[in-house]
C-alpha cells in the first residue's frame, strides 16, 4: 500500500518513461560468471569465508562442535545411540535412518513461495570423523545462485536429509531453484528425507498446541534461545544486507539457522529414543501416540507393546487411551474378553468422541459375542445420553451419530424381544 | 383449452393490431442461411474423424476448415464465431491432432470465467471419449483439489483455466509446470471480445508474461482466438497477444429465420416527451410470451433491474407453490445457484430467465426461442450476442429490442440501421496504462529476473525497472534485475477491477444461521449497499442494516417494502497536468491527468410502479480517490448567460455527450464519466470534463480528445431531432423544471462547435 501511494505520486513523472518498440526475441539463457558484489571484503571481515567456484562465489561459515557438546539437555553424540537404535530396529518407520550419511538440513528464504523467492542460506550439520561440523552457505547476491546451489552439494546422491517441515517447504523450494538453474547444475535427485515436523505432530498431538520448533525446544529439549531474531524477519534482513552491504544483522540469521539445525539433531535423538527405547518417555500422551503410530503403520506388535508399557507405567486415568487403543488390538486378534476389559477400563477418562466409540465397541461385543442384549442396550443407552449432552460434537456429527445409535438400539430391542425372558444365553467369547 | 400460440401466430397478430403497429417502429427479418461446408482435412487423424462422425458430423463448416489449415501452418488466427456456430471445433481439431501425433504436445485454453472452462471440459471430454484416445484434460482453477494438482501440471495434455488463475496460480509457479511450458504448442483464447477495457489490458499483460515464460522454456506457441462479431477482431487479438493474426471472418454455420423487432414504448406525457417505462413494457411482453409457453431470455442492464423484473414476473405464479419456472441470473449469485439455473434452462423447466449481460457469454444454456432486450446493451457486439441467444435451427426466432428513454436508446430505435447495418464497434485495450504495466512488470520480475538488456513485450522497460529498484523491490546485479522482496505480487493485483476487495453480503434474517448470499465490488457498493439501501437478490428484498466498510461486509435482513433505493455520487475533480492542448479564440480542448474524489451523498426511496420519490437519507461513507486521464473543453461564458442557465444547459449537454461517447469508442457507459463545471478550479472557466473510470486511464478520454468536433455535431443533431419540446430523458436527460432547457442546450452545443471549429487554425501548444 505504501508503495502504491508513493507510486501514485510519481505517476506523472513516470508516464514519460513508457516507451514502445517492436518486440525482439532475446535469449534468456547462456551462462556468464557474474561479477562479485562490492561488499565481499565487508562480509569476509565479519567472519564469513568467500569460496569461488566455476559459477561465481558463495560465502561460507563453518562451525565445529565436540561430540560432548550439549545443546539444551541433550548431548550431540547421543545421536549415535539413536542411529544404532534404528539399525537394530526390524520394522519400517518414517523416522528410520538406514546407514546413509545423515545431513541435518535447514534453509532460510526471501519469501514464502513462488519463483521470486530465493534461498539465501543453506545450513547442514554432519559428523566428520571426530567432530560435528556445521556448514552454512550464504548467497552472495542473487546472481550467484548457481554457485550457492552447486557448493551445497545437495545434488550428491547417497545421503539422508533430516529437516523440520522440509518436505512441504525447503525441498520444494530447492527444486524450484534447481529448475531455474538446471542448465548449469547436475541433476537434483530426491534423497531419503525425514521430516521431523511430521513426527512431532504425531507424538505430541493432544499435548502441544503449537509445533513451532522453538516451542518444542522449550517444552521437550530443555533449550531456551536468548537473543534470537524471529524467523519472519529473516527475508528483510537478507534483503537489507544485499542492498546495504552490511552483514551485521545477517549474522544473527546465521545464528538462528544454527540453533534450528542443532535442535533438529537433538529432536531427532529425543524422538528416536521415545519411539524405540523402553523406559524412555516423557508423558503418557506421547507414548500412547507413539503406540498408535505403530498400529497405523501396521506394526501391531510394537503398537501393542507400547500400549502395555503405558498401562504398566501410568495411572489408570493416564492410561485410559492406551486401554482404549489396546482394546482394538485385542479385538483384531479376536481376544474378545481382553478387548472387553480394556474398553471397560478405558471409560474412566476418554474424550467424548472416543468414549462414544468405546460404548459402541462394548455394545457390539455384548450383542454379537456375549448375546447379552440388556447389557448391549445399557451401553447404547449411555452412548445416546453422551451424544445428547456432549459439548464437543458439531451439529452434523451429533445427528449422524444419533441416527447410528438409534438404529443399533432398535435392532437390539428386536433381538431381545425374540427371546423369552431368561433364555438369553451368555457366551464367554473365544479366547 | 386454448391452443398455445407459436411465434409466427403472435407475429401475425401483432401485424394486425393497431396499437402494436404504432409501437413497433421497425420490423426486420433475417432470412434463413444455408451452411457453407468443406471436407475433412486429409491428414485429420482417423480417431478424430470417427468421433466427428459419431456426432453426425461428416463435413466441417468452412470456417472450421480454414481454422484447421491456419493452425497447421503455424499461423496464429482469430475466428469470428457467432453464438452456436461450432466455434469450439476451430481449436479442438488442431489441438487434438497435434496431441495424437505427438503425446508430449500440450495446449492451454483460456476462458474468461471458471464456469465457461468447466462447461467446455465436459464437452471436450465427450469428444475424446468418442476418439477413444488416451488424452488427459483438466480444468485448473481455485476448485481443483490439491490431490490432483501435480497430475494436472505434469500430465495434462490440455489445461483449461482462466486468466486470473494463470496470473496468480500458474505463472508465479512456472517451475512446477515445466512439461507444459516446454511443450506448449497452442494457446486458445476463447471469447476474445470480452477482453477489453481494464480487464483486457490486464490480460494483455498476463499473456505477455506467459509468452516470456514459454520463451524461457524454449516453446513458441501459436494463438487461436475466437470472438463474437466486433469491428476490430484482428487488431484486438494482435494487441492482446502481441502477435500477428490471420482473420477468419467468413462463417459457414447455418441459421434459422430471425424476426428483429424495434419497440418504442408509448409517449405518456407529450410535452416532456416522457415515455412509459421500458421495464413495464418488458414485463407485459414477457408475460405474454410466458403464457404462450415460449422460452424467453430477458436482458436487463443492471442487477437492480433484473431483480425488479423478476419480482414483477413472479406475480404471474404467486399462486403456484415453489414455482421455479421464472428465474433471475446475474453476477453475485453463488456458483451452485447459477449451475442450477443453467441446467433448468437446458432442460426447459425454466421458461423465462431475466439476466444481466452475464448470460451473453458462452455459458451453455441451449438455444431459446425469444430474446427481449431492455434497452440497448451499450454496444452493437453485445446486442448481437444477446440476440444470438434466441434461435433454434428449425424454429423462427423472435428478438425484441425495447427502447428506454435515454438518448442512445431513442437514437437506436429511430435509426435501426445503426444496429442492423453498421459494423459493430471497436474493442480497445490499453496495455500502456502505467499502473497496469507496472503491476505486471512486478509480476514478471518475480517470475524471472529481467536482464539489463531485455525488453518486455513491446515495451522498453529498463528505466521502469530502475524505478522499482529505487522502491526497494528489485536488486540490480551485473546483468540482471532480481526480485528482492518477501511479497507475492500476483496476490496484490486483481485483473478484474480497480478496487480489489469486494464487499461480502451477509444475510442475518435468522440470527443463528447467517449466510453469505453474494458479493459486490467496492465502487458499486457505495451506491447499492449503503445503510438502509434495499438490496434485491432473486426477487427477495433485503435491507442493508450495517455496512462495515473496514471489513468490507454488508449485513442485510429480509424485508417486504414497496420501494427501491437510488443513491447519488458527488464528484470533486482537479486537473493535475495538461499533456495536450488545442487553443481557440474563445475556448480550448485539453487532455491530461486529473484527480477525482467520489463520495456517495444521499439516497432516495422510490416506489415501485409509480416511481414516486417517497423519502431520502444521507450516506456516511469515506470518499474514494481516483487518479486518471481526462479530456476537457473550456470555453468563455456565452454573453448574457446567468450561472443557473449555464449550469442547466451544461448539465443537459453533459448528459447527452455521455450517452454518445460509447458510439465513438467501444466502452461501457460506466467506463467514462462526464462532469460539467460552471467555473472549473484550474481555469476558472466553464468546463466539461470526460474522464476514464479507471486509475491511470484506459485510453477512452484520449480518443475523445481526438473526436470532440464529430461528437458535438452528432449530439446536436440528435437533440435537435428529438420530438419533445422542452427536453426529455431521450435527449438531454431528465428535467426537473416544468420548462426545460432544450433551447439553451442547443444554443450551447452550437456555440461550442463554432468556438471549436470555425476559428481558423487552432494554436497548438
Amino acid at each position: 500500500m505504501v508503495i502504491l501511494m508513493s507510486f501514485e505520486k510519481n505517476l506523472l513523472e513516470m508516464k514519460k518513461l513508457i516507451k514502445k518498440k517492436p518486440t525482439k526475441t532475446q535469449s534468456l539463457k547462456s551462462f556468464v560468471v557474474p561479477q562479485k558484489p562490492n561488499y565481499t571484503t565487508a562480509w569476509e571481515d565479519a567472519g564469513l569465508t568467500m569460496i569461488e567456484n566455476e559459477f561465481g562465489i558463495v560465502f561460507e561459515k563453518k562451525t565445529i562442535y565436540e561430540p560432548t557438546y550439549f545443546h539444551g539437555d541433550i548431548k550431540l553424540s547421543d545421536v549415535f545411540e539413536a542411529f544404532s537404535l534404528w539399525n537394530s530396529f526390524q520394522g519400517v518407520h518414517p523416522i528410520s535412518t538406514d546407514g546413509q550419511q545423515v545431513v541435518f538440513f535447514d534453509t532460510e528464504t526471501t519469501g514464502l513461495k513462488g519463483t521470486g523467492t530465493y534461498i539465501f542460506l543453506i545450513g547442514q550439520l554432519v559428523w566428520k570423523e571426530n567432530h560435528f561440523e556445521m556448514i552454512q552457505h550464504v548467497l552472495a547476491d542473487p546472481s550467484h545462485e548457481v554457485a550457492l546451489l552447486y557448493e551445497s552439494g545437495l545434488w550428491k546422491p547417497g545421503h539422508t536429509i533430516v529437516s523440520y517441515n522440509g518436505k512441504s517447504f525447503d525441498w520444494p523450494q530447492l527444486q524450484t531453484r534447481w529448475v531455474l538453474n538446471r542448465d548449469h547444475l547436475p541433476k537434483l535427485v530426491d534423497p531419503n528425507h525425514i521430516d521431523l515436523l511430521h513426527g512431532a505432530r504425531r507424538i505430541w498431538r493432544n499435548e502441544l498446541d503449537q509445533f513451532k520448533l522453538t516451542k518444542i525446544e522449550e517444552e521437550k529439549l530443555g533449550f531456551k534461545r536468548v537473543g534470537d531474531i524471529p524467523g519472519y524477519l529473516a527475508p528483510i534482513i537478507y534483503l537489507d544486507a544485499v542492498k546495504s552491504g552490511i552483514p551485521t544483522t545477517l549474522l544473527k540469521v546465521l545464528h538462528h539457522n544454527e540453533w534450528d539445525i542443532l535442535s533438529l539433531l537433538t529432536l531427532f535423538i529425543h524422538t528416536t529414543k521415545l519411539i524405540l527405547q523402553e523406559k524412555y518417555n516423557d508423558s503418557s500422551v506421547s507414548s500412547t501416540n507413539i503406540g498408535k503410530w505403530f498400529s497405523d503403520l501396521k506394526d501391531f506388535d510394537n503398537g501393542q507393546n507400547v500400549f502395555e508399557q503405558v498401562i504398566n507405567q501410568y495411572s489408570k486415568i493416564d492410561a485410559a487411551q492406551a486401554f482404549y487403543l489396546i482394546g482394538y488390538e485385542y479385538k483384531r486378534r479376536k481376544q474378545i474378553t481382553l478387548a472387553y476389559e480394556a474398553f471397560e477400563k478405558s471409560l474412566i477418562n476418554l474424550p467424548d468422541q472416543l468414549q462414544i466409540q468405546a460404548y459402541e465397541e462394548l455394545s457390539k461385543i455384548d450383542e454379537h459375542f456375549k448375546k447379552d442384549f440388556s447389557k448391549a442396550k445399557h451401553h447404547v443407552g449411555l452412548a445416546i445420553i453422551l451424544i445428547d449432552k456432549s459439548k464437543n460434537l458439531k451439529p452434523l456429527q451429533r445427528s449422524r451419530k444419533m441416527r447410528i445409535f438409534e438404529k443399533r438400539l432398535q435392532r437390539i430391542l428386536i433381538k431381545q424381544n425374540k427371546l423369552f425372558p431368561g433364555e438369553a444365553q451368555i457366551s464367554t467369547g473365544n479366547e | 383449452m386454448i391452443k398455445k400460440q407459436t411465434i409466427a401466430d403472435i407475429l401475425t397478430e401483432w401485424k394486425k393490431d393497431p396499437i402494436m403497429r404504432e409501437r413497433i417502429v421497425h420490423w426486420h427479418t433475417i432470412e434463413k442461411k444455408e451452411a457453407g461446408l468443406a471436407d475433412f482435412p486429409e491428414d485429420l487423424h482417423p480417431s478424430i474423424q470417427q468421433a466427428l462422425k459419431a456426432r453426425g458430423i461428416n463435413q466441417l463448416y468452412t470456417h472450421q476448415r480454414q481454422a484447421y489449415d491456419s493452425a497447421r501452418n503455424g499461423k496464429s488466427f482469430t475466428a469470428i464465431t457467432p453464438t452456436a456456430s461450432g466455434k469450439s471445433l476451430c481449436y479442438h481439431l488442431p489441438v487434438l491432432q497435434s496431441i495424437v501425433e505427438d503425446p508430449s504436445s500440450r495446449a492451454l485454453y483460456l476462458f474468461p470465467t471458471k464456469a465457461l472452462a468447466q462447461d467446455q471440459k465436459s464437452d471436450l471430454n465427450l469428444l475424446i471419449e468418442q476418439m477413444n484416445q488416451d488424452i488427459l484434460i483438466y480444468t485448473y482453477d481455485g476448485d481443483t483439489s490439491p490431490g490432483i494438482r501435480t497430475k494436472v501440471r505434469k500430465a495434462g495434455h490440455i489445461v483449461l483455466t482462466n486468466p486470473d488463475m494463470l496470473h496468480s496460480g500458474i505463472l508465479p509457479h512456472h517451475t512446477k509446470w515445466v512439461s507444459l511450458f516446454e511443450n506448449l504448442n497452442y494457446i486458445v483464447v476463447d471469447e476474445l471480445h470480452t477482453y477489453k477495457g481494464v480487464f483486457g489490458s490486464h490480460v494483455a499483460h498476463v499473456l505477455r508474461r506467459l509468452k516470456r515464460i514459454c520463451h524461457y522454456y524454449g516453446s513458441n506457441p501459436i494463438f487461436i482466438c475466437t470472438s463474437a462479431t466486433i469491428a476490430n477482431p484482428k487488431e484486438l487479438a494482435e494487441s492482446l497477444t502481441n502477435d500477428t493474426h490471420k482473420l477468419i471472418d467468413q462463417n459457414g454455420a447455418p441459421s434459422g429465420k430471425k424476426n428483429f423487432i424495434f419497440y418504442n414504448p408509448p409517449i405518456v406525457h407529450p410535452t416532456f416527451g416522457v415515455r412509459r417505462s421500458a421495464i413495464l413494457e418488458v414485463r407485459d411482453i414477457s408475460k405474454r410470451l410466458y403464457n404462450e409457453g415460449i422460452q424467453t431470455i430477458v436482458f436487463a442492464k443492471s442487477r437492480v433491474r433484473v431483480e425488479m423484473l423478476v419480482t414483477y414476473l413472479k406475480e404471474l405464479n404467486k399462486k403456484k407453490l415453489n414455482d421455479q419456472s421464472i428465474r433471475g441470473y446475474r453476477g453475485g449469485y453463488l456458483p451452485s445457484e447459477r449451475r442450477e439455473i443453467e441446467k433448468g434452462l437446458r432442460e426447459g423447466t425454466i421458461r423465462t430467465v431475466v439476466s444481466t449481460n452475464a448470460l451473453e457469454l458462452g455459458v451453455d444454456i441451449g438455444q431459446l426461442q425469444a430474446c427481449i432486450m431492455t434497452g440497448y446493451p451499450g454496444n452493437i457486439a453485445s446486442a448481437w450476442q444477446q440476440a444470438g441467444r434466441a434461435g433454434r435451427r428449425q424454429d423462427e426466432a423472435l428478438i425484441i429490442y425495447v427502447a428506454q428513454s435515454t438518448a442512445l436508446d431513442q437514437y437506436i430505435v429511430n435509426n435501426p440501421s445503426f444496429l442492423l447495418g453498421q459494423s459493430p464497434e471497436e474493442a480497445r485495450i490499453y496495455p500502456e496504462n502505467l499502473i497496469i504495466l507496472m503491476d505486471h512488470l512486478k509480476c514478471a520480475s518475480f517470475e524471472l529476473p529481467f536482464k539489463t538488456t531485455e525488453q518486455y513485450g513491446e515495451f522498453e522497460i529498463q528505466e521502469l525497472l530502475a524505478y522499482l529498484e529505487a522502491e526497494g523491490i528489485l536488486v540490480k546485479t551485473s546483468d540482471k534485475w532480481h526480485w528482492m522482496s518477501d511479497r507475492f505480487p500476483a496476490h496484490e493485483i486483481s485483473l478484474r477491477s480497480a478496487s480489489q476487495e469486494n464487499v461480502i453480503i451477509i444475510d442475518r434474517t435468522i440470527p443463528v444461521s447467517t449466510k453469505v448470499i453474494g458479493e459486490m465490488d467496492r465502487y458499486s457498493a457505495m451506491t447499492l449497499l449503503h445503510e438502509e439501501a434495499i438490496y434485491l437478490h432473486q426477487g427477495i428484498q433485503f435491507q442493508v442494516e450495517k455496512l462495515d466498510w473496514e471489513e468490507k461486509k454488508a449485513f442485510v435482513r429480509e424485508v417486504d417494502v414497496d420501494y427501491f433505493t437510488d443513491a447519488n455520487l458527488a464528484i470533486e475533480l482537479k486537473v493535475m497536468s495538461e499533456d495536450q492542448k488545442k487553443i481557440f479564440k474563445n475556448g480550448s480542448m485539453s487532455y491530461g491527468d486529473v484527480s477525482i474524489l467520489a463520495m456517495a451523498t444521499i439516497f432516495k426511496k422510490i416506489r415501485f410502479d409509480t416511481h414516486d420519490n417517497i423519502g431520502s437519507g444521507p450516506i456516511q461513507l469515506p470518499p474514494e480517490e481516483l487518479h486518471t486521464s481526462a479530456s476537457w473543453l473550456s470555453f468563455d461564458r456565452p454573453r448574457g448567460w446567468t450561472d443557473s442557465i449555464l449550469s442547466d444547459a451544461m448539465t443537459g449537454a453533459a448528459a447527452s455527450i455521455a450517452s454518445f461517447i460509447p458510439l465513438f469508442v467501444q466502452c461501457d457507459r460506466r467506463d467514462i464519466h462526464v462532469v460539467p463545471q460552471v467555473k472549473s478550479v484550474h481555469a476558472e472557466l466553464p468546463t466539461i470534463f470526460v474522464y476514464d473510470s479507471y486509475p491511470g486511464g484506459i485510453g477512452i478520454s484520449e480518443r475523445v480528445f481526438e473526436v470532440w468536433p464529430e461528437l458535438l455535431a452528432h449530439v446536436e443533431q440528435h437533440v435537435m431531432g428529438c420530438p419533445c419540446d422542452q427536453g426529455c430523458p431521450a435527449c438531454i436527460g431528465p428535467q426537473d423544471a416544468v420548462v426545460g432547457v432544450k433551447p439553451e442546450v442547443l444554443k450551447l452545443l452550437g456555440y461550442l462547435q463554432i468556438e471549436l471549429t470555425s476559428n481558423g487554425d487552432p494554436h497548438v501548444i
